[in-house]
């Protein structure tokens, strides 16, 4: 069985290539991704620490609780694909209005 | 009558008042739509009726008063209850009810509004027949007849101040109909802010009342007044010092006394050397007077009524000279019973009636305005009102008011006649008005000369004319001097010495009463003459050529070559002379209402009215006896006088003394001509000091509370906005790093352990110290203060007394490790101080 540490260092690999990536790139679709880049570390972290813990006893301790980091990252699932749409549908308007995709240029609303 | 309208619930009344209130309504709301025809109308038939249901109402209060044997009778109505009021020195409740009711005063004053407001209707509907504002005229005109009803007809003081009030507005509406030309405004709002200064006079009034008699209306006042003179300190008003408080410090020049101790002659002079108190009476007194001289027009308040007369004829004849301006010495004769318990306030009224008729007197000699002429003869007429009540004569004081309506109603509309006439050959509205201009009017104008004649013979005083009787019985009244009334002047009464007029006042007031008499005869024939008589002057002036044929308000003649005669001036139509010779009759027979005492014939008017002023008269004291025939000679010479001097000066020489009297006092003759600039004083003294007041609030406002409060708070927000702008460049990455670096920072905040502690005192010379929480913390103490973890493992334990007795010190060291491991100390040091020495 790989050992919790790989999960947890690729997790924060991913989270810090996402954030980074959020970061530094202008371009709102590369952003957006990067936005799942991390979205999914997170899950995988959730994933990775639900199945250590069940291996370990630790998740039986109460009721219930034993499947909650696996249902937690379908919730994030969720959540992403309805962050995906309206990000999407948010861009293609912008791009509709003002020809760019680039988040630097969408700055009606500066100062 | 009596069975559909009982006396106490008369209803009646609401047909008197709903009437023009209606007409108001209609002709304001629809005039323009209406048409002339069906505003003149409505107008008219809201007066009429008014007056014909008037007419109803003083026949059943006739009866009235012949079944309850000369009583004081009411007829009242209440509409609805207003308010009550808890106040007053007892605490009585105050109830105040919109409530009119008809009297015997009130009466005959309903009558005068709606009779002479119906005639002066009437004459307007002619006189302003081209006039674009038509209806807001009428309107207007029917709103102040309200307004007037319910003055006269309100049965308290709050009620009869809507009135008040009501009637001001309609004059300021008034004199300012023509309000395109800025004089006009100007003088309407002068009206108006004179009249405020005397409302408030009148307000004070309302208040000191309410307080001291506990009661508004007339009859909870009269049987309140006694209250207004009891004796003792604790009821008097302190005028010095203020409130009658003991003032120390920085006040202490408050105190009486003073300035006598510390400062200069001059101050010591001046301000009073022990305190200065008044009776409530007195205040009350003063207070009335005050919002009376406002309302007629008297010395201080004066200035306003010869500016009114910017505002259309008929409005001048109606409320500058027949109606409102007797409003004040109607509202005296009201609370005639509260005047007569101050002799102070009474002689005041005296002195300050026989001033303004002697002022405006010789005001009017030098006039050539025919409508300023007018007002100063009214404003002087109206001294010799307030002369008359002031001497306690209050029936020849109203009987002077209900003559005055008559025959200065018909000077005024016979003026507008007059000016209606010039018109037709000069279209100048101040040339047509002036009487140098005028003169033979008696061709072309029959029956505007003998009605205005009658009038002129009325004003003089022309021996058995109305006027004549009026005038007569005041100055008669003024000399044998009966202002004393026994409630009033009993010291064992008020506790206080009470203010005796001088002996030489009663001589004083009469021969200047006489003197102003004098100058009436000689303006009014002056008026007369000039405007009458001799030749017309008129054919020379003006310059009609050059206002655009359109403007011209007079249609159907005028003409506009200066070098033909043009249009001669003409005879006004039936609705203009009608009203003319009504007024005119009635100014010379309305005298026989009240008959000179010597013909000793029954005085109708005398009789009518004793009930209402019984209150007031009872017990007074004649204090010189004198026959009315020697008395009436002052009256009858001044009549003689001034007529025969402006017979000689006017027509015997054609005017050559005047211009020679001219000539040789130009000063003095400048002078007068410019209102002795009374006008004047009040800018450079009173308008100059609430000016630069206005200007200094001015200079603060835009100072400190625009300058310092609205734009020095505008300037930091706007600077703090300016550094922050920065931060929202735009850019969603930058935001986002922003998150990030807080993210860190609370991160970083979580990983550190907080060590900090709160001491409290737990009794018994213990102290508890208490570690902050936290999550996953634990702690470690050292309690002994060796330097050395009293256990070697961390624990739960959070809190930890500490035993100090007095005056001891201990050290407390306590460690904090959380959940990552990291470990942080902190060191108290806990004093408990010694307890302090017992003095037993």
């Amino acid at each position: 069985m790989i050992p919790i540490e790989h999960y947890v260092v690729l997790s924060a690999l991913l989270f810090v290539i996402g954030g980074v990536g959020f970061l530094v790139r202008r371009n709102v679709l590369v952003a957006l991704m990067s936005i799942e880049v991390m979205l999914n570390a997170a899950n995988l972290a959730f994933v990775a620490y639900n199945r250590s813990h069940l291996a370990r006893g630790v998740a039986h301790t109460y009721e219930g609780a034993s499947h909650t980091g696996q249902v937690l990252a379908f919730f994030i699932i969720a959540a992403e694909a309805a962050e995906v749409a309206v990000g999407l549908a948010i861009v293609l308007a912008m791009y509709r209005l003002r020809r760019t995709v680039r988040s630097d240029e969408a700055d009606l609303l500066r100062n | 009558m009596l069975q559909l309208f009982p006396a106490r619930d008369y209803a009646l009344i609401a047909v008197i008042l709903g009437m023009p209130l209606l007409g108001a309504f209609v002709n304001g709301v629809w005039g323009k739509r209406l048409g002339d025809r069906a505003v003149k109308l409505m107008a008219l038939s809201a007066v009429g009726i008014s007056f014909a249901a008037s007419i109803v109402a003083f026949a059943a209060l006739a009866d009235v008063v012949r079944g309850e044997k000369d009583a004081h009778v009411k007829l009242s109505w209440t509409a609805w209850e207003w308010m009550h009021t808890t106040a007053g020195r007892t605490g009585t409740s105050i109830p105040v009810d919109v409530k009119f009711s008809i009297d015997q005063l009130s009466g005959v004053m309903m009558l005068i509004v709606t009779g002479v407001g119906f005639l002066i209707h009437l004459y307007a509907t002619s006189y302003m027949e081209k006039d674009k504002g038509f209806a807001r005229f009428f309107a207007y005109m029917n709103l102040f007849i309200f307004s007037m009803l319910v003055l006269i007809l309100g049965d308290n003081l709050p009620v009869l101040f809507v009135g008040w009030e009501g009637v001001g507005l309609c004059s300021y509406l008034l004199i300012g109909f023509w309000f395109e030309n800025g004089a006009n405004a100007a003088a309407g709002k002068k009206a108006f802010i004179a009249n405020r200064v005397g409302d408030f006079g009148l307000l004070c009034a309302m208040f000191l009342l309410a307080w001291y008699a506990g009661a508004l209306d007339w009859n909870g006042i009269a049987n309140g007044a006694s209250s207004l003179v009891v004796p003792g300190d604790a009821a008097r008003i302190h005028v010095w010092p203020l409130g009658g408080g003991q003032y120390t410090g920085a006040l202490s020049f408050l105190q009486p006394g003073y300035f006598q101790s510390h400062h200069t002659p001059l101050l010591q002079s001046i301000m009073p050397a022990a305190a200065v108190t008044v009776s409530p009476a007195t205040a009350v007194g003063l207070a009335l007077l005050l919002g009376c001289t406002g309302k007629s027009a008297q010395i201080p308040l004066y200035v306003w009524l010869p500016d009114a007369m910017a505002g259309p004829t008929p409005v001048s004849a109606l409320i500058h000279a027949a109606t409102m301006v007797t409003a004040g010495v109607y509202l005296i004769c009201r609370l005639s019973f509260v005047f007569v318990l101050s002799p102070f306030v009474m002689v005041t009224i005296a002195v300050v009636g026989v001033a303004t008729a002697l002022l405006a007197a010789s005001i009017a000699v030098v006039q050539n305005d025919i409508k300023k002429v007018l007002a100063y003869s009214t404003v002087s007429q109206l001294g010799f009102m307030f002369l008359g009540v002031g001497v306690g004569a209050f029936v020849a004081g109203f009987f002077h008011v209900f003559t005055h309506a008559f025959f200065k109603a018909c000077l005024f509309l016979g003026a507008g006649s007059v000016i209606h006439a010039m018109h037709a050959r000069i279209h100048d509205d101040d040339a047509a008005q002036d009487i140098r201009n005028m003169g033979g009017l008696r061709r072309w104008l029959p029956l505007t000369h003998w009605t205005f004649a009658a009038a002129t013979a009325a004003i003089i005083g022309l021996p058995l004319t109305s006027g004549f009787f009026s005038k007569d019985e005041i100055l008669y009244r003024a000399y044998v001097d009966r202002t004393v009334n026994p409630l009033a002047g009993s010291t064992a009464v008020r506790g206080h010495g009470v203010y005796a007029p001088p002996e030489w006042i009663g001589h004083a007031l009469y021969w200047a009463a006489v003197a102003a008499a004098a100058m009436t005869a000689f303006y009014m024939c002056r008026l007369y003459i000039l405007t009458f008589w001799g030749s017309f002057r008129g054919w020379t002036v003006g310059r009609p050529s050059l206002l655009a044929r359109e403007e011209v308000a007079h249609d159907g003649h005028g003409s506009d070559n200066l070098s033909t005669p043009g249009y001669p001036p003409h005879e006004s139509p039936w609705q203009m002379t009608v009203p003319l010779i009504i007024l005119a009759a009635f100014s010379v027979f309305a005298g026989a209402l009240l008959n000179p005492g010597f013909v000793k014939v029954e005085k109708p008017m005398d009789h009518w009215l004793d009930p209402v002023f019984k209150a007031a008269t009872e017990g007074a004291v004649i204090v010189r006896e004198a026959s009315e025939w020697t008395v009436g000679l002052g009256g009858i010479g001044a009549f003689l006088v001034g007529t025969l001097l402006a017979w000689w000066v006017y027509i015997e020489k054609k005017g050559a003394p005047a211009e020679s009297a001219k000539a040789s006092a130009p000063g003095l003759y400048k002078l007068v001509l410019e209102k002795w600039r009374v006008d004047e004083l009040y800018d450079a003294t009173i308008i100059a000091g609430v000016d630069s007041l206005a200007e200094t609030s001015a200079a603060v406002d835009r100072g400190i509370v625009d300058g310092i409060l609205a734009r020095l708070t505008a300037l930091l927000v706007a600077a703090a906005g300016t550094v922050l702008r920065a931060f929202q460049n735009g850019v969603v990455q930058v935001y986002a790093a922003t998150m990030v670096v807080g993210l860190a920072c609370l991160g970083w905040f979580f990983t550190v352990p907080h060590a900090k502690a709160t001491v409290t005192d737990a009794g018994n010379d213990d102290y508890l110290v208490t570690a902050a929480p936290g999550v996953g913390y634990a702690y470690r103490w050292d309690a002994d203060g060796d330097g050395k973890p009293d256990k070697p493992d961390f624990g739960t334990q959070g809190a930890l007394k500490v035993h100090v007795p007095p005056g001891t010190t201990s050290l407390v060291t306590f460690e904090v490790k959380n959940a990552f491991g990291f470990v942080k100390a902190k060191k108290l040091t806990v004093t408990r101080p010694q307890a302090p020495v017992s003095s037993l």
